[in-house]
């Protein structure tokens, strides 16, 4: 329990976040400014949302606790698994995602391929984001019932801090838009770095600093100095061999998370110009090598200082509880609400957008106002917003469907990554190549995972799962592509790689 | 057959190489991607800059990026 001073500090937290994300409720005049900010949106405000959004408290609970049983390589996930994903995303695709005026990604895919692989893509991230909102509501309900000494007339557990998060988020995602998102986010993730770096920097202390860090481990016994090895063999027993982290990390699901993530990639189409949406990619995998620093360490400070936890997740509140005097206790509470807050925010606004776009205005309503869709965005949010509520506890009643969630998604990392790449750098991909390298790697995929105790020798295989249907995806829209008939050239300028300059085109 | 498949699925035919050569490859992949960055066109990086300065230059950036990665791969 937080003392009255940190409960002071969260509390004026939540209502600073909330004052300033309402304030940008003047600049919302059309549904391009609710989606996409006006397309006004600086690079670094832009990186540092991106950056914000990813990472939530389960994340310096989750990565830490890992940090703690199996030592750094758990950071290969924010290293090797972001800068070379967002490099890539920032120089080919989001250039490209920006020029066509774009609201999502799907909304690329219906224009490079069909309408059939763009509502596929849609309704499978539209899923994805609704169910997952209930899990994060759930995570923040648990974190504030912790914290907070509520008053004795708000006797309803678990459901006041629903409600709290709920409507402190939803008041200025409803009005803000994804201005209001990008421009709290940048706030969230100040207090998030200086919250996060302070927990590190005491940690170091207590330990005599990084020597005192190795020195203390190597004490421990042979089976911890591995724990400072990014890098484990094919046979480890970790979940991380570097045959899984390099092709199924670095090649398939990092690329998917960043250049196919509706919630991560909207951002950069709101950048004011095609400079701003390059560099906050570029900006945001700099802060991105950060991350580690604030999750992993923990981990790694706590296996000297509280060695023997039957739970790798104590590790972080161990920490928190040693380490941290009053006041700093509060700040670190408001960052790691902070990052659920951030999460929260990014999938109602992209939920909202993929709605509005990929399914309202497709096949619901096709010609009404601009007004109109602005409306149905907002309302989209609202209604999400009580789904979120109300699904909430569902992820105690079933621990399991967060994983199934996630498990979901990863279906389709693969495979929507394959015809995204294949797409965007060669023109003779056709349509139907596309939409059967889409069904047939998610096939693959789903046969895997139903087949992964007879098949994988590692007891979670998702990495692997991932790069294997990614190159069926590959595969099967490359054959199928041979064998019918492409889009014509001039359709695809602006969405294939450099197609229309080399033809002279806009240039 | 299974044994067959679960080979490659499982990348056992990986299972030889050392941890020096595995750190090789990781190296080896932010040296290329160097390298590609180098080849994108001035012009492409420098779209939408009204006056370039040369901190426009996101071929610069990148390369932060990638010295500060290559960099932990390196020693850890």
């Amino acid at each position: 329990m937080l003392s009255g001073i940190d409960v002071f500090v969260v509390l004026f937290y939540m209502a600073g976040i909330m004052l300033l994300g309402f304030y940008f409720k003047k600049f919302i005049h059309s549904s391009q400014d609710y989606f996409l900010a006006g397309k006004m949106l600086p690079f670094w405000a832009i990186g540092m949302s991106i950056v914000v959004s990813d990472i939530g408290a389960l994340d310096f609970v989750g990565v830490s606790g890992q940090a703690y049983r199996f030592g750094i390589s758990v950071g290969n996930f924010d290293w090797i698994g972001s800068v070379p994903a967002m490099l890539l995303a920032a120089f080919i695709f989001v250039p490209y995602f920006w020029k066509a005026g774009l609201y999502t990604i799907p909304e690329y895919l219906g224009k490079r391929y069909n309408d059939y692989v763009r509502t596929l893509a849609s309704l499978t991230w539209i899923i994805f984001f609704a169910f997952n909102l209930g899990a994060i509501f759930w995570a923040s309900a648990v974190f504030l019932e912790t914290l907070l000494d509520w008053p004795a007339w708000l006797d309803w557990p678990v459901w006041r801090s629903i409600i709290l998060t709920a409507v402190v988020v939803g008041i200025y995602t409803f009005f803000g838009g994804l201005t209001a998102v990008v421009m709290t986010d940048v706030v969230q993730m100040i207090i998030m770095f200086v919250g996060g770096i302070a927990v590190v920097f005491l940690g170091f202390y207590q330990v005599g600093g990084w020597d005192g860090l190795v020195a203390k481990m190597a004490e421990m016994g042979i089976e911890h100095q591995s724990r400072f090895e990014l890098i484990q063999p094919v046979n480890t027993e970790t979940p991380f061999p570097w045959t899984g982290i390099l092709f199924g990390l670095t090649f398939v699901m990092a690329n998917a998370y960043m250049i196919g993530n509706q919630a991560v990639v909207q951002r950069c189409l709101a950048a004011k110009n095609e400079w701003h949406a390059k560099a906050s990619m570029i900006w945001g995998a700099f802060l991105k090598m950060f991350i580690p620093v604030m999750v992993l360490f923990p981990g790694l400070i706590a296996t000297v200082m509280h060695p023997g936890l039957e739970e790798g997740d104590q590790a972080f509140p161990m920490l928190i509880g040693t380490l941290l005097p009053i006041g700093l206790r509060g700040l670190l509470f408001a960052a790691l609400l902070a990052g659920l807050m951030s999460s929260i925010d990014s999938v109602l606004n992209s939920t909202a957008t993929l709605w509005t776009k990929d399914i309202y205005q497709k096949f619901i309503k096709k010609e009404a106002s601009d007004k109109h869709y602005l409306n149905v965005g907002r309302v989209t949010t609202i209604l999400l917003l009580i789904f979120g509520v109300l699904t909430a506890p569902v992820s105690k009643k079933f621990p399991g469907i967060y994983v199934a969630i996630q498990t979901f998604l990863s279906f389709f990392q693969g495979p929507i990554f394959s015809i995204l790449l294949l797409g965007i750098f060669f023109r003779r991909i056709t349509a139907w190549g596309g939409c059967a390298g889409l069904v047939g790697g998610i096939t693959v995929s789903i046969s895997l995972y139903l087949n992964k105790s007879s098949l994988f020798t590692i007891e979670d295989p998702f990495l692997y799962v991932s790069w294997w249907s990614f190159v069926a995806g590959f595969i099967i829209t490359i054959v199928v592509s041979i064998f019918t008939k492409p889009h014509p050239e001039q359709k695809l300028y602006g969405l294939v790689y450099r197609l229309a300059e080399k033809n002279g085109v806009n240039k | 057959m299974l044994e067959h498949i679960k080979y490659i699925l499982n990348f056992e035919w990986l299972t030889n190489v050392a941890i020096t050569p595995a750190r090789g490859l990781f190296l080896g992949l932010f040296i290329v991607i160097g390298i590609l960055v180098l080849l994108i066109p001035n012009d492409y990086i420098y779209e939408g800059v009204e006056e370039r300065k040369w901190w426009h230059n996101l071929k610069l950036w990148a390369w932060l990026d990638l010295a500060f990665i290559f960099t932990v791969y390196y020693i850890f």
